[in-house]
């Protein structure tokens, strides 16, 4: 009787152990769990900041500064109506990539929230935030409030904590890293890509324009 | 002997300035015309239809002056083109570098940046055709005189 006493006491100090052990595991489980959904890599942010289809005839890599006037004027008047016609339609696969310029004091603040958003899978509206609101926090330097409203409360969370990580701000000096290998001095500057073919193009270029080029190229296909 | 000097300064400056016309007209015609037609809209100084228009004919215009140019066949007209062609290129580079807008000038090929010093290039070259057209219409003068 009291032998099996001190059995059941021993298996039940056993059981204890390993159950906590098990909630041990678990806790210490579940925070590395939590850290790859909110950690994502470079090549995931960079895959994010991109529209259509990677099959696409025509490539387009468009090196940009959120904080340059004709950067905004190219986005807002350019690539808008390309990524509503021809991005839709599978010819062309649009590559946003960073080049946050020293002189633009709020370019790179502007570069690391939009990486952030692009991290959760949300680059699309803040990049349209950024540009469309340009004036209005390049002048205030406001740029979370203009990433906010273009959020949900949880998304600006999520946002807020991924700004500060290294690996987005990693992800902004490989775009600033593959500009200058590619002689990129200058923003807006575009790559124009077509059979192996790239062709720079720097400036502001109208829609009508870039069209007319894109369908001399489809057409020769 | 001065007047034999000036007359052969007054020539090399001529086939200069037409080498450098026919030479801008050539890179131009093996590039694709909307190619250069980008390039020019990047100035944003023209309708898209006036873009189209230039990129297609300019080429040919610039090659068409410096053979006429290079032949010397009415050298006072064919300079006095040459200059008011140059000193357009000249008036809208400035413009730009003035303006801050930071493209690739187009004028010899794709890929070349337009700096301060395309602004000093172009207008030596406006200076160097003048000569030549100033020159070519003394000439002219003196021979009908």
């Amino acid at each position: 009787m009291r032998r099996s006493k001190w059995v059941c006491g021993f298996v039940t100090a056993a059981l204890a152990v390993l159950a906590a052990a098990a909630v041990a595991q678990t806790r210490r489980a579940h925070p590395v769990r939590t850290a790859a959904r909110s950690e994502p890599s470079a090549q995931q942010i960079a895959a994010a900041k991109t529209y259509g289809v990677r099959t696409a005839p025509v490539t387009i890599e468009e090196f940009s500064d959120f904080e340059c006037p004709a950067c905004r004027e190219l986005y807002m008047g350019t690539l808008r109506p390309l990524i509503d016609e021809y991005v839709a339609q599978g010819k062309v696969y649009l590559v946003h990539h960073d080049f946050p310029l020293p002189v633009h004091q709020y370019a790179r603040s502007a570069a690391l929230y939009a990486n952030a958003a692009a991290a959760i899978g949300r680059f699309e509206p803040v990049e349209r935030a950024l540009f469309t609101r340009q004036p209005e926090w390049s002048a205030s330097g406001r740029v979370r409030d203009v990433v906010a409203g273009a959020l949900t409360a949880a998304e600006m969370k999520r946002v807020d904590a991924l700004v500060k990580d290294p690996v987005v701000a990693a992800a902004v000096d490989h775009d600033v890293e593959l500009g200058r290998q590619a002689g990129v001095q200058r923003t807006p500057t575009m790559f124009i890509s077509f059979r192996g073919q790239r062709t720079p193009v720097v400036g502001v270029v109208s829609y009508d324009v870039l069209r007319r080029f894109l369908n001399s190229l489809l057409a020769s296909r | 002997m001065r007047g034999r000097l000036l007359r052969a300064a007054l020539l090399v400056l001529r086939l200069a300035v037409a080498a450098v016309l026919v030479y801008a007209g050539w890179v131009k015609l093996r590039q694709p015309p909307l190619l250069f037609a980008l390039e020019v809209d990047s100035y944003q100084l023209l309708p898209s239809w006036a873009v189209l228009a230039l990129a297609y004919a300019l080429p040919w215009v610039e090659l068409g002056l410096g053979l006429w140019l290079a032949s010397g066949l009415a050298a006072a007209w064919s300079a006095t083109a040459a200059t008011l062609l140059l000193g357009t290129f000249f008036g809208v580079v400035l413009r730009t570098y003035l303006k801050g807008l930071e493209i690739n000038c187009g004028c010899f090929g794709p890929s070349e940046p337009l700096t301060r010093w395309t602004v000093v290039r172009d207008g030596l070259l406006v200076v160097m055709a003048l000569v030549t057209a100033a020159g070519a219409w003394w000439q002219r003068r003196r021979r009908a005189a």
